[in-house]
């Protein structure tokens, strides 16, 4: 008899655990009926499912707006801060709105692990049909050009004339389709804290020259704890790369790929990053060690004007802004002066749209991204969510609107108006620029002292020349 | 005499008690200081969800300057209807659950097999299994998606990629624990329970498993608090905003290039581990219990 009682009994438990793993999933689907059907139905079963989507075509009698498509549910992935995530999804409801029948099916989240996760689904034939990509994705998923469609095949509904050649050239993939459209452009500028400059009694630096001098008055007139600079182990790589670009005119990897500087270029770039150090322009990577595993715009010393100068893409000042203390101002600067004929900057996509090749639908996918980067009431949900508009009809809309923060703007113009160079997302490959990769372990060894500049001129041309051609 | 006795003895007794007042003192002194020592972060956390950046970053007291109510209000945000912290967190434990369940019954049936059976290949598929206790997690991602994939389970609104692996012991490492414990319950148990005319499966249910309810509430607390926190699992497996678990939930407004305000990821935080901490004190003695118990006679 007791045994009986205890077999029910847990035969009721189990039944009871199988119908929670259930409830709990079952409330929010029944809250989202319609992306359901998409959803459930397996890739193996794809044609049943089309015919469901295209059920409603014979009731849709006329779809507004001047193109043609076919009703169909389509997936759009990106990554970003809760302010993109709004704009976005604004803007994708808007979308739906203007083209009825096309439903978008979105995902989105943070920065961390999202390349990890879209690089498994790219490589399962998984891929949403547009995907947020960042710059090095294209060579690095998209080598044979088989993970991205080239978007010559859709330019009937996307305007690709409203881009600059060379920003769509950049977005090439290695056998030279389209493979993405450059969503912004972005280079490396300088922004200085005004306040601390002021306290100094100097102006913001514009060559080199003056940025050393800043370093010697800061401690003179401020003391040891203040630099007019900060820069981390990639920014260093950066701006060394400025400095051997002035000096040499090209670019330090070239658009085919092939790596264009030497050994000895790069020990002299290592030496003049030293010397920054040197001479109290830079804290020293220990020093920064010292402040805490933070990022600058969270380090207290950048906070309260400690550390004068920020080294920082032109569409992210607004992170600083927010941190910094009250009292303290951040003003945009210019591309610095090596005394030579070019400033030595350059520019990179700083994200793209593509469309992945195991899209069913990839002519619905064009016009999704047209509506975001072409069309004014696209262009003016999404405003500068992504950084300043590579599109030129995005650019002039939302600049007449005023739509683009001033800091950003200036410090856009700031960056073009350097006549910035080719950037190669092999720069930024992970054997470079990861944890624990090239730059980290070379910047930070040469500034602990572990390295000579010749050793670590060695390491890091092993590295480059590992990633180019 | 008699008077100077009970002098000098009320004198030892003063003195004995003087002696256990210095030491209640000193004992909770120190006992003070380590607690207020390890609570700190956490004091700190709370404090840091009412701040704004600035102060979070510059201000080591936990109490705020300038206490602000906008973690909490950004923390109820729902992304245009999508999905909130609320439903997050259902999400969440709508398949943390089954996998704790199916994670136990699967173990122990497992732990059951290696630890009272002897069969064929017996010892090379207990070192096979012990094995994967080395496996990480990382080396297992593409295989498993790639698999996943094939049968159709990404995206699924059951969570089938996390939910279903469970079934099958994966968890080595709760295997080897719950082994382990069986050592020590005697066998003669069994006997007299098999003589009492319990087949194998009766023998589990009613002796094995209530001698084993420590160690299986330490497994069960385990997987519950590492389920809650898998942050991968649901990243690769998960892509409808509706589906989000808590654990991609906090992270969604977390944007490196553009910044964002750490009390409202810091409130999210605080509010999503209410529940592991309320678990974790309800069966805090018998996971204790299990623990230690594993670790001394183990």
């Amino acid at each position: 008899m007791k045994k009986k009682v205890l077999a029910v009994l847990m035969t009721s438990v189990m039944a009871a655990s199988v119908l929670v793993g259930c409830g709990g999933s079952a409330a929010p689907a029944a809250e989202a009926p319609a992306a359901e059907a998409a959803e459930e139905a397996p890739a193996e079963e794809e044609a049943p499912a089309e015919e469901a989507a295209e059920e409603p075509a014979a009731e849709v009698a006329a779809p507004a707006g001047d193109v043609d498509y076919e009703p169909c549910t389509i997936k759009f992935d990106w990554w970003g801060g809760d302010s993109r995530h709004e704009a976005t999804q604004k803007a994708v409801e808007a979308f739906e709105a203007k083209y009825p029948g096309i439903e978008v099916e979105v995902n989105f989240g943070a920065w961390t692990d999202w390349e990890t996760a879209r690089a498994l689904e790219y490589q399962a034939g998984n891929g949403s049909d547009v995907t947020q990509i960042g710059s090095n994705w294209i060579p690095d998923y998209d080598g044979d050009g088989k993970t991205f469609i080239d978007l010559n095949t859709v330019s009937d509904v996307l305007d690709l004339t409203q881009f600059n050649a060379s920003d769509l050239e950049k977005c090439l993939d290695p056998v030279g389709q389209q493979a993405g459209v450059p969503i912004s452009m972005t280079g490396r500028i300088f922004y200085w804290n005004k306040t601390t400059f002021d306290k100094a009694g100097i102006d913001y630096p514009k060559t080199i020259d003056e940025l050393i001098e800043a370093g010697k008055t800061f401690q003179e007139v401020l003391g040891d704890e203040y630099y007019p600079l900060e820069l981390g182990e990639y920014d260093r790589a950066l701006f060394m790369s400025f400095y051997m670009q002035a000096k040499k005119g090209e670019p330090i990897i070239l658009e085919d790929g092939t790596l264009n500087v030497t050994e000895e270029e790069l020990a002299d770039g290592l030496a003049f990053i030293q010397s920054l150090e040197d001479n109290h322009v830079i804290p020293t990577i220990a020093t920064l060690a010292g402040d805490g595993n933070v990022t600058l715009n969270e380090n207290p010393k950048f906070i309260d004007g400690r550390y004068a100068g920020v080294f920082e893409w032109d569409s992210a000042p607004l992170k600083y802004t927010s941190n910094i203390a009250e009292g303290q101002e951040l003003v945009v600067g210019e591309e610095l002066d090596f005394g030579e004929a070019v400033k030595g900057s350059s520019a990179k996509v700083s994200m793209a749209f593509a469309i992945c090749a195991s899209s069913q639908h990839p002519h619905e996918a064009a016009m999704l991204i047209q509506y975001l980067l072409n069309d004014p009431e696209g262009i003016m949900i999404m405003a500068s969510e992504r950084g300043v508009p590579a599109s030129k009809i995005g650019f002039d809309t939302l600049n007449d609107a005023g739509q683009i923060d001033p800091l950003i703007a200036a410090a856009h113009e700031g960056v073009y108006a350097a006549d910035p160079m080719f950037f190669s997302p092999r720069f930024d490959n992970g054997e470079l620029k990861g944890d624990g990769a090239a730059y980290i372990d070379v910047f930070s060894g040469l500034s602990y002292g572990d390295y000579t500049v010749e050793d670590a001129a060695s390491i890091l041309f092993d590295a480059y020349s590992n990633v180019c051609e | 005499m008699a008077n100077t006795q009970t002098k000098s003895l009320s004198q030892a007794e003063a003195n004995l008690r003087r002696q256990r007042i210095i030491s209640l003192v000193l004992r909770y002194t120190v006992l003070i200081v380590v607690g207020v020592i390890m609570l700190y972060p956490l004091v700190w956390m709370v404090g840091a969800t009412f701040k704004n950046n600035n102060e979070i970053f510059t201000s080591m007291n936990p109490i705020p300057f300038n206490p602000t109510l906008d973690g909490y209000k950004a923390a109820m945000e729902n992304y245009g209807g999508a999905i909130n912290i609320w439903k997050a967190m259902l999400n969440t434990y709508s398949y943390v659950i089954p996998e704790v369940i199916f994670t136990i019954i699967s173990s122990v049936l497992t732990a059951y097999g290696f630890g009272r059976f002897k069969f064929k290949g017996h010892d090379l598929l207990f070192s096979a299994m012990m094995a994967m206790l080395f496996l990480p997690q990382v080396v297992l991602n593409v295989p498993q998606y790639i698999m996943f994939n094939n049968f159709g389970w990404i995206g699924s609104r059951l969570y089938l990629p996390l939910v279903v692996p469970t079934l099958f012991a994966t968890e080595t490492y709760f295997i080897f624990m719950l082994i382990q414990f069986l050592r020590n319950v005697p066998k003669d148990l069994e006997e007299a329970a098999s003589i009492d005319g319990c087949n194998v499966m009766q023998t589990l249910i009613q002796i094995i498993v209530p001698m084993l309810m420590p160690a299986i509430v330490s497994c069960a607390l385990f997987k519950f608090m590492w389920s809650s926190n898998d942050f991968m699992g649901p990243l690769l497996y998960v892509n409808t905003p509706a589906k989000y678990p808590a654990t991609i939930f906090v992270k969604l407004s977390m944007d490196s290039d553009a910044g964002f305000n750490w009390n409202k990821i810091l409130a999210l935080s605080l509010i999503s581990i209410l529940p592991s901490i309320i678990v974790f004190f309800a069966a805090q003695n018998q996971f204790v219990e299990g623990i230690s118990a594993g670790g001394v006679k183990g």
